[in-house]
C-alpha cells in the first residue's frame, strides 16, 4: 500500500492539478477567484476554469486547507491554513524527491533560482 | 436576457446549498473572467459537469467526507433508482412477450420457460424487497411528520400521490376501453388506441419518475438510525441481485426466442419501425438498454454502500 505523502492524499491530487495550484497560488497570500486563475495562468501556464476551480476551492475548504478571507465585495477571497501550509510543504517536498531522482537518472543539473514570480521555479540546465 | 441573469443561470448546475455558499464568488468570477467577451461554449460545459459532480456528491455517491451512514443512504438510493429503469424495461418486456408461448413451439419451450419463470419470479422478489425498505422508513417517516416537518416533504408526496391516483384512473379508463374492443383493434387495427395506450405508457414513466424523486427527496429529510440504514443496504443489495437476474432471465428469453420463434420476435410490438428485426425487435432493445442502466447504477450504489456495511457505525 502507498503511503499517504502529500502527493497522493486524497483531493490534493497531481502537481498539474487544481487543488495543489491553488494552495500554491494561496501560500503567496490571499486572493478571490479571478486572481487565482490568472496567478495559475502566469505561474504554472493551467487555465482553470470557473467550474473546476471552485470545485476545488470547496474541496479544500471542506479538508480545512484553506478558508474563506474577510471580504469588502462580491468577491470571496480565500486563504491558506496551517494544515494547508504543511501539506502543500509535504506535497513540494514529494515533487522534489521525484525531480532529484529523475534529474539524477538522466543526468540533468537542477538549480532553483528566484524570479519575479510568486514562486520559485526549478530551472533545469544541462 | 442580461449578462448576470446568464451567469446567475450558468450556475443552476450546482447543488441549492452549494450556491448558498459560493454562488456569488462564482457569480463576480464569471462576470470578471467573461467581462469584454462572449463565454467560451466550454465554459459552459466546465460549469454543467462540476454542477453534476456536485450534486452527486452532495447526494452522497461520490467523496471521501460522506459518512459510512450518508453512503449506505446514498448508495441504497442509486440501486433504488436503478430499480425504476427496471420497473420501465420489465413492463415493456412483459407487454412485448404477451402470449409468447403460444407463438413457440412445444418441443423448445424449455429455455425461454426458464428464462421468462427467472424474469416473473425474480421481478416479484424485487417488488417485495422494496415495499420491505418503505415498510423499514415508516416510522422514522412518522417522527418526521409528528416533528412538524411535513411541510418539507409535503411537495414531492403531494405531486405522487396526485401522478399514482391519475395514472391509476387512466389504467381503469384504459381497461375498460380494451375489454369493449375486439382482438385485432387492441393490436394494432384502432390508432386511437395505440396512441392512448402510448400516452398510458409515457404517465406510467412520468409517476415512476416522480415517485423516484419524492422518495430521494423524502429519504434525505429522515433520520433513519444506522440499524435501518444497515437493513435498507442489505435490502438493496438484494434488489440488485434480482436486477442482474431479470437481466440474466431476459437475455435467455429473448435469445431462445429469437431462435425458435423468430416470427413472433418480429411481429411484436414496434415491429412496424424500420429497425426491428427477429434477433433485435426495437422495444426489447429498448429494454435490454434500460436493463443495463438500471445494473450500471445500481452496481455504482452497490459500490458505493458495500464497505459500509462491513463496518459498524455509532449512530447517526
Amino acid at each position: 500500500m502507498s503511503k499517504a505523502t502529500g502527493l497522493n492524499q486524497p483531493g490534493l491530487g497531481r502537481n498539474n492539478e487544481p487543488p495543489l495550484l491553488i494552495l500554491t497560488s494561496l501560500a503567496a497570500g490571499a486572493k478571490h477567484g479571478y486572481a487565482l486563475t490568472k496567478d495559475i495562468e502566469t505561474f504554472a501556464g493551467v487555465s482553470l476554469g470557473p467550474g473546476a476551480l471552485y470545485g476545488a476551492i470547496a474541496r479544500l475548504e471542506e479538508r480545512g486547507l484553506i478558508e474563506p478571507a474577510p471580504s469588502e465585495d462580491r468577491r470571496q477571497p480565500y486563504c491558506i491554513t496551517a494544515s494547508g501550509r504543511t501539506a502543500l510543504a509535504q506535497a513540494v517536498r514529494d515533487m522534489r524527491a521525484l525531480s532529484d531522482v529523475g534529474a539524477l537518472r538522466l543526468g540533468l543539473r537542477l538549480s532553483t533560482r528566484r524570479t519575479g514570480r510568486s514562486v520559485a521555479t526549478f530551472m533545469v540546465t544541462r | 436576457m442580461t449578462r448576470a441573469d446568464r451567469f446567475e443561470r450558468m450556475i443552476r448546475w450546482f447543488p441549492p446549498r452549494w450556491r448558498e455558499r459560493y454562488g456569488v464568488g462564482m457569480v463576480a468570477l464569471l462576470e470578471e473572467t467573461y467581462a469584454d467577451g462572449e463565454v467560451p461554449l466550454r465554459a459552459y460545459f466546465s460549469m454543467m459537469r462540476t454542477g453534476l459532480v456536485e450534486r452527486v456528491r452532495e447526494f452522497g455517491l461520490i467523496g471521501s467526507a460522506a459518512s459510512a451512514n450518508e453512503r449506505l443512504r446514498a448508495g441504497s438510493l442509486a440501486i433504488l433508482c436503478g430499480w425504476t429503469l427496471f420497473m420501465i424495461a420489465g413492463a415493456d418486456f412483459v407487454k412485448f412477450s404477451e402470449r409468447w408461448s403460444g407463438a413457440t413451439p412445444r418441443a423448445h419451450l424449455m429455455l425461454p420457460d426458464l428464462g421468462y419463470a427467472i424474469v416473473r419470479d425474480a421481478g416479484i422478489a424485487g417488488v417485495v424487497v422494496v415495499l420491505l425498505g418503505s415498510l423499514l422508513a415508516v416510522p422514522s417517516f412518522l417522527r418526521l411528520v409528528r416533528g412538524g416537518n411535513w411541510t418539507v416533504v409535503r411537495g414531492p408526496v403531494v405531486r405522487t400521490v396526485v401522478a399514482g391516483t391519475s395514472v391509476m384512473v387512466f389504467t381503469a379508463g384504459i381497461s375498460i376501453w380494451a375489454h369493449l374492443l375486439n382482438s385485432g383493434d387492441r393490436n394494432g387495427g384502432l390508432w386511437a388506441y395505440e396512441g392512448v395506450v402510448l400516452l398510458w405508457c409515457l404517465a406510467v414513466i412520468v409517476t415512476l419518475g416522480i415517485a423516484t424523486g419524492a422518495a430521494l427527496r423524502v429519504s434525505r429529510q429522515l433520520d433513519l438510525p444506522a440499524r435501518t440504514l444497515r437493513l435498507l443496504g442489505r435490502l438493496a443489495i438484494t434488489l440488485s441481485v434480482a436486477m442482474s437476474a431479470i437481466l440474466i432471465g431476459t437475455a435467455l428469453w429473448w435469445a431462445s426466442e429469437s431462435v425458435y420463434a423468430p416470427r413472433f420476435m418480429r411481429e411484436g410490438i414496434g415491429s412496424g419501425i424500420v429497425i426491428t428485426s427477429s434477433t433485435f425487435p426495437l422495444s426489447l432493445v429498448i429494454a435490454g438498454l434500460l436493463m443495463l442502466l438500471g445494473l450500471g447504477v445500481a452496481a455504482t450504489g452497490v459500490a458505493r454502500l458495500a464497505p459500509s456495511l462491513r463496518r459498524r457505525e455509532a449512530p447517526l
